[in-house]
């Protein structure tokens, strides 16, 4: 594969407060047994990219620890396979987020040993499952210098961090960031395939000068004056984009779906997660379990509905619960009733407790938390 | 120069063919066989190895060994892909004369004998890779050396009715054995071999040889190397098991093997973080329960998704319901599809099976009884299809 890729797992701008007080973003729970870097990075593999590099800049021991045995991505490989890429401890100092040509700029030594010409930039912000083949192929056929993977506004306007207008040739003829798409607009999926090369010297000639916003300083800016040609690579299967602590709740409701859930997970290209040896999930005799996305090692005794069980999740006796999303570890205690909750790690809900938030609006439990 | 050596490695006998489970092993050996929802039975022997310390397994394969090789290959998902020792499959070969099949279990430790003195081992854990159960051998490795013991069996208490149908050791206070009866009309003791054996290895090593020297042995351990060293004396002890313990060797008693796992009170002790039963994993997606379904009293793997009405029953992983389907005190090996309107009732189906729309496998028990009373089982082998409206009655085998 003549492709490298990276993945920032960081937030640049989203939102997901309290689940990233000590996580970055790629290691937010998602789907009952994943993370949202399984997305991108499964994606990578079943495209046939064996070189990764994962860009991470804070508390990122918890992605370290899901990333650790490569061996789950056949990731641990001689020649490339998946490096995390932290920033040298020289650079650490400054702990803000300047943009992700400042953290390009950590890996600037892995691309240039890199031995591939192109490279796939990728958030991991953003959960579907793509091959990331024919749109380097579209790329290399386009000539363009940047290709970007976009899905298209249809009704539900709204606003996303890059909205395109493109020619049918796929030619992008306008790029705006952080707005509101129209229909008929194309929203970014934060995936873009770009020469190493041009990225290369892209990263040493902006960071020198103190400027780091790969999208606005880089590639809008260059666009704007004409110096940076690009293509747009349409994705027409399912797109979740996790930005905020609604979307995630909202995304993670939706792959109970079948037409959600089932694209994402086909069979042909599997998402790929950290085995941890689960038992399998003991329902009840008298559990009553209906729309739900259940991971392994759960024990459920009492009810629930419209809920997505990390593995390890335990379901007391005459609990109910509605529109709950409960991760690893967490116990739900006898006759607790939950409605539209959040339940991080490790939780403990302890019995006869109610508690119910909106659905526009969920109630969110801290990890390791007991109420 | 110095060399490395390993205190104790286990082997273990994978190369029997299980013939009483019939279609389940047609093209797979016993081992193989998938059991409890996402493991194969050989995971628990691997596991308990692993657990207990051990990281040098030699698995002796020899009867349909495709699916097992692939299914160890370099032993990652048990921890036993080491530098020094880790998980090896040893298949019978040809060598420049005498070359042979494995003529029976000690033939195929006694043809290994260059594997085991590669690690120079004090001690040999030998086992058979068709029982569940959790077991930690270091603590019959220590009960074997503060015996002084040369080989150790180890031993469950069972009833007069099994003992007949089971290996019955016979032994004094201090444990020491003193008979061995295989499969006695009138048991003496009941204290039944489980099939686990610690051998100090240079004695069993002598014994495997004069063994393969006898034309007239059957080459077994039960049969020759037992008795042998037992006539001659040895210090033998019988090492008390307490705890669950299933020989799965039957299609009934792996039937019922499953349905234990279903039992509140967990025997087997499944759950327990601190000895987890390890297995190979499939990247399969969490388990999708939709709003049409119902499910109790069930182990229901990842990878299946659910639409239809699930008791009582062990799903395996990739399994599909469909809708209007049910299934009631079955076991369902991976990637079966049940379809819409199938009717699955005290059932081992195997592997990549589909069940067509509206067909009817095993029978009711009579309402209102004890759900795992039954009249005997159904079993759809591997890979079968069943037609749509076909019946296929209890204790059938197809």
């Amino acid at each position: 594969m003549n492709m490298t890729g990276i993945i920032f797992s960081e937030m640049y701008g989203e939102d997901l407060g309290v689940f990233t007080h000590d996580r970055n973003l790629a290691a937010i729970p998602f789907g009952g047994r994943y993370r949202l870097v399984d997305f991108v990075l499964s994606n990578m593999v079943n495209s046939g990219i064996n070189n990764v590099g994962v860009l991470a800049k804070q508390h990122y021991h918890s992605l370290m620890d899901h990333l650790a045995n490569n061996q789950e991505w056949d990731l641990n490989r001689k020649n490339g396979g998946l490096l995390l890429l932290p920033p040298f401890a020289s650079e650490a100092v400054n702990h803000n987020n300047r943009g992700k040509l400042d953290e390009l700029r950590n890996a600037l030594n892995y691309l240039e040993n890199a031995n591939t010409p192109y490279v796939l930039l990728a958030d991991a912000y953003v959960v579907y499952n793509m091959d990331y083949r024919p749109m380097l192929q579209a790329h290399i056929d386009s000539g363009a210098d940047v290709t970007i993977a976009a899905t298209r506004v249809e009704d539900n306007p709204g606003a996303f961090p890059s909205v395109f207008q493109a020619g049918r040739s796929g030619r992008i003829t306008s790029y705006a960031l952080n707005c509101t798409a129209r229909t008929g607009d194309y929203a970014g999926m934060g995936a873009l395939i770009i020469s190493r090369q041009l990225l290369t010297s892209a990263i040493r000639e902006y960071t020198a000068r103190g400027i780091y916003h790969l999208e606005r300083d880089f590639i809008q800016h260059q666009f704007n004056r004409g110096q940076l040609s690009l293509n747009l690579y349409e994705f027409k299967g399912v797109c979740l984009r996790i930005r905020d602590v609604n979307e995630y709740f909202q995304n993670s409701m939706a792959i109970i779906n079948e037409e959600v859930g089932g694209p994402l997970f086909r069979g042909d290209r599997p998402i790929y997660t950290r085995v941890t040896d689960e038992v399998p999930t003991y329902y009840g005799p008298a559990c009553s379990v209906s729309a739900c996305v259940i991971a392994d090692g759960c024990s459920i005794e009492g009810e629930a509905d419209h809920c997505v069980f990390s593995r390890g999740v335990r379901v007391g006796k005459g609990a109910k619960l509605k529109n709950c999303i409960i991760m690893e570890g967490s116990v739900v205690g006898e006759n607790v009733e939950l409605e539209n909750v959040i339940v991080d790690k490790w939780a403990n809900i302890t019995a006869g407790a109610e508690l119910k938030g909106l659905t526009t609006n969920p109630v969110i439990i801290r990890k390791g938390a007991t109420v | 120069m110095i060399e490395r050596k390993k205190e104790c490695i286990a082997m273990l006998l994978a190369g029997g063919q299980g013939s009483r489970l019939y279609v389940l092993t047609e093209d797979t050996a016993k081992p193989a066989v998938p059991f409890g929802g996402k493991y194969r039975i050989i995971d628990f022997s691997l596991s308990n190895c692993v657990n207990s310390g051990i990281d040098t397994v030699g698995i002796l394969t020899q009867y349909q060994p495709l699916e097992l090789n692939d299914y160890i290959g370099n032993g990652q998902p048990w921890d036993l892909n080491r530098n020094f020792g880790g998980a090896h499959v040893l298949p019978p070969y040809t060598r420049a004369k005498h070359s042979d099949w494995y003529k029976g279990t000690a033939s195929a430790i006694y043809q290994n004998i260059t594997f085991v003195d590669r690690y120079n081992p004090k001690y040999v854990v030998l086992l058979s890779g068709d029982h569940i159960y959790k077991m930690d051998y270091h603590k019959m490795l220590e009960f074997h050396k503060e015996k002084g013991s040369e080989c150790t069996i180890a031993v469950i208490d069972v009833s007069d009715a099994e003992a007949t149908r089971m290996g019955i050791m016979s032994t004094d206070d201090n444990m020491a054995i003193t008979d061995f009866e295989e499969k006695p009309k009138h048991p003496k003791s009941n204290h039944a071999s489980m099939g686990v054996y610690v051998f100090t290895w240079e004695v069993l090593r002598q014994y495997l040889i004069a063994d393969e020297e006898d034309p007239n042995s059957e080459n077994d351990f039960g049969k020759n190397i037992i008795p042998a060293m037992l006539k001659d004396g040895r210090a033998m002890y019988a090492y008390p098991f307490q705890g669950y313990w299933k020989d799965v060797g039957t299609l009934d008693s792996l039937w019922q093997g499953n349905m234990d796992l279903l039992d509140p009170s967990d025997p087997l002790n499944i759950h327990d973080p601190n000895w987890k039963i390890y297995a190979r994993n499939y990247a399969s997606p969490s388990t999708r329960i939709d709003p049409a379904a119902k499910v109790s009293n069930s182990l229901i793997s990842e990878g299946c998704i659910i639409r239809g009405k699930v008791e009582h029953s062990v799903i395996y992983t990739g399994c599909i319901v469909e809708e209007g389907a049910a299934v009631t005190g079955a076991v369902i090996m991976p990637n079966t599809i049940v379809r819409k309107g199938a009717d699955v009732n005290y059932a081992i189906i195997g592997e990549q099976c589909v069940i067509e729309e509206n067909a009817v496998i095993g029978e009711k028990p009579p309402a209102g009884g004890d759900p795992f009373s039954h009249n005997g089982i159904a079993v759809v082998g591997h890979k079968k299809t069943i037609a749509a409206g076909t019946v296929v009655k209890a204790k059938e085998i197809i």
